[in-house]
């Protein structure tokens, strides 16, 4: 049996293999990266837009003034970025592998298959747009006039980690569904209309949308908390929310994921 | 000129039956449009909070016009017409319209009516089952000219949506993967057509700028139209001009595309 020191070797080898696989690739179809990077940087910008005509209009959402909520929506579009470079592709193709079958490939691979399946593909168009996200984000704190500290950048890091699993959490758990029903079609609509919360700001929900939104559904807290780190410094009780969200997620995540590979019927004969 | 109804009118009625078989997919597509809904329920009505107009509307008047625009996306607007001519394209499929006597764009046209009429009856099933919730919300103009002026409009916007749409499938003739210039597009689309923002929230003179553009005529004109935004008389018979000027000139493309593309075109197979 290994020790966790050559596991996690193993595994950094297993992800910079995949990672250099997906740098290769993508230098293949050089035009397509380019394309999809516009694609990703327009659908950024939009949102910015929708930021700058509403405060045309108004001084302050729910107590939000302009640069404030850029801090909010710029960090739902870097962690945005860091799962659709990371994760994305990877768990779309895990809902087509169960139904065809080719999910034995992952299965029978060296290696955990939740790794396996995870970290197969990194798409690079999204990592380009992260660095922009978070120019996005540190230009309106600097229009702020704010200088955070080390402890609270360090804190924001950490925080939007958190808010990438609990993304890569519920996707994960929306795609082990179809261990179950066999087809996830519409989920991603579905997904996209849920994760807009994460650009408002907590203050703007009340009633249901707050039982929702804030609570049954850690959207607004991926968001909220590592923006108001950067604002107002770290404050104790969100960031036990937000770490304990995290880790709530990622483990019925884990746990549905691996119910359901138990019910895998392999395709080979 | 009977016997070319009579074989559109098959193709519409296959189309209504193909487009049933998908009927879950368009009514949990609607249920999700709902919740963009309750997003921009929240969001403008934060923005409205402490005064009680913005840019010369008031909340209701703004989040009707975030309805009405919901409902009739799905009445007129292009959603998978652009993978079809695509798909079409690459697997062959296109080469039986080459050899009989049915016109492709007019045979898209008719499938895209009937899925539209379908796509459009079913996503009224979820805004009916919300609607106590969004009838406080909800506030039309008195009956005037604009709703006389918004049939031909939607008309038009349909047939703008559809041609753009057909035109990115027809891109298939010259490039393998075309999806990402069709979410590329679509993110202009979502802008300039008021999809995200009612236009008039706009600077003035980007306003002025958007209304020469195709977008402009593909959602917001009509939305504006039924719900009152625009009223001046001569402002919306120039709005009705360009828009058939975007129809015959995108006519036009799609013509210029199906046949350049053609050339390009290898039909293989028995």
């Amino acid at each position: 049996m290994s020790s966790p020191r050559m596991s996690l070797a193993h595994y950094t080898r297993l992800w910079l293999a995949s990672a250099r696989y997906s740098l290769v690739r993508t230098m293949m179809f050089r035009a397509d990266f380019i394309m999809w990077s516009l694609v990703e940087l327009f659908w950024m910008g939009v949102n910015l837009l929708l930021i700058a005509v509403v405060y045309r209009h108004t001084d302050s959402i729910a107590g939000w003034g302009p640069w404030e909520m850029t801090v909010i929506v710029g960090t739902s579009m870097l962690v945005q970025r860091l799962l659709m470079g990371f994760f994305w592709t990877n768990l779309f193709e895990m809902g087509r592998n169960v139904r065809s079958g080719h999910f034995d490939f992952f299965m029978a691979q060296p290696g955990n298959p939740l790794f396996m399946i995870s970290t197969r593909k990194i798409d690079l168009d999204g990592f380009l747009n992260a660095p922009l996200a978070l120019a996005v984000v540190a230009y309106a704190v600097h229009r702020l006039g704010l200088q955070p500290s080390g402890w609270q950048m360090a804190a924001y890091a950490l925080f939007v980690g958190c808010g990438l699993a609990i993304h890569y959490a519920t996707l994960l758990l929306i795609i082990s569904l179809v261990f179950w029903l066999q087809s996830a079609k519409g989920i991603e609509g579905g997904y996209f209309g849920v994760n807009e919360f994460s650009r408002l700001p907590r203050e703007a929900l009340r009633g249901v949308a707050a039982v929702i939104f804030v609570y049954a559904l850690p959207v607004i807290v991926v968001t909220n908390v590592p923006a108001r780190t950067l604002l107002h410094g770290v404050e104790l009780v969100p960031t036990l929310w937000l770490v304990g969200a995290a880790a709530l997620w990622l483990t019925i995540a884990i746990t549905v994921f691996n119910r359901g590979i138990r019910r895998y019927a392999s395709a080979s004969s | 000129m009977l016997a070319v109804l009579a074989k559109y009118r098959a193709v519409f009625v296959v189309g209504l039956q193909s487009s049933l078989v998908y009927r879950w997919n368009f009514a949990v597509r609607a249920a999700f449009s709902l919740v963009h809904l309750a997003f921009v329920f929240i969001l403008w009505g934060a923005a409205f909070a402490g005064q009680t107009q913005v840019g010369g509307f008031d909340l209701r008047q703004t989040l009707t016009y975030f309805i009405v625009m919901l409902v009739l996306q799905f009445f007129i607007s292009a959603m998978n017409e652009d993978y079809e001519v695509s798909e079409d394209i690459r697997n062959g499929l296109i080469n039986q319209f080459l050899l009989k006597p049915v016109n492709y764009y007019l045979y898209r046209l008719t499938v895209f009516v009937s899925a539209r009429l379908v796509s459009g009856a079913l996503a009224l099933l979820p805004v009916l089952l919300a609607l106590p919730l969004l009838a406080p919300y909800l506030t039309l103009p008195p009956l005037s000219w604009n709703y006389a002026a918004a049939v031909p409009a939607l008309v038009m916007s349909a047939l703008i949506q559809f041609t753009i749409a057909y035109c990115f499938g027809l891109l298939t003739f010259w490039f393998l993967e075309i999806q990402s210039f069709i979410i590329l597009s679509l993110a202009v689309e979502t802008v300039l057509g008021g999809q995200v923002f009612p236009l008039d929230l706009l600077p003035r003179w980007l306003y002025d700028f958007s209304a020469y553009l195709p977008y402009y005529y593909q959602m917001y004109f009509p939305v504006a139209l039924l719900t009152g935004r625009i009223t001046d008389e001569a402002f919306i018979l120039r709005g009705l001009g360009i828009q058939l000027f975007w129809v015959i000139a995108l006519l036009g493309v799609a013509q210029l595309l199906w046949h350049r593309g053609l050339r390009r075109h290898t039909a293989v197979g028995g």
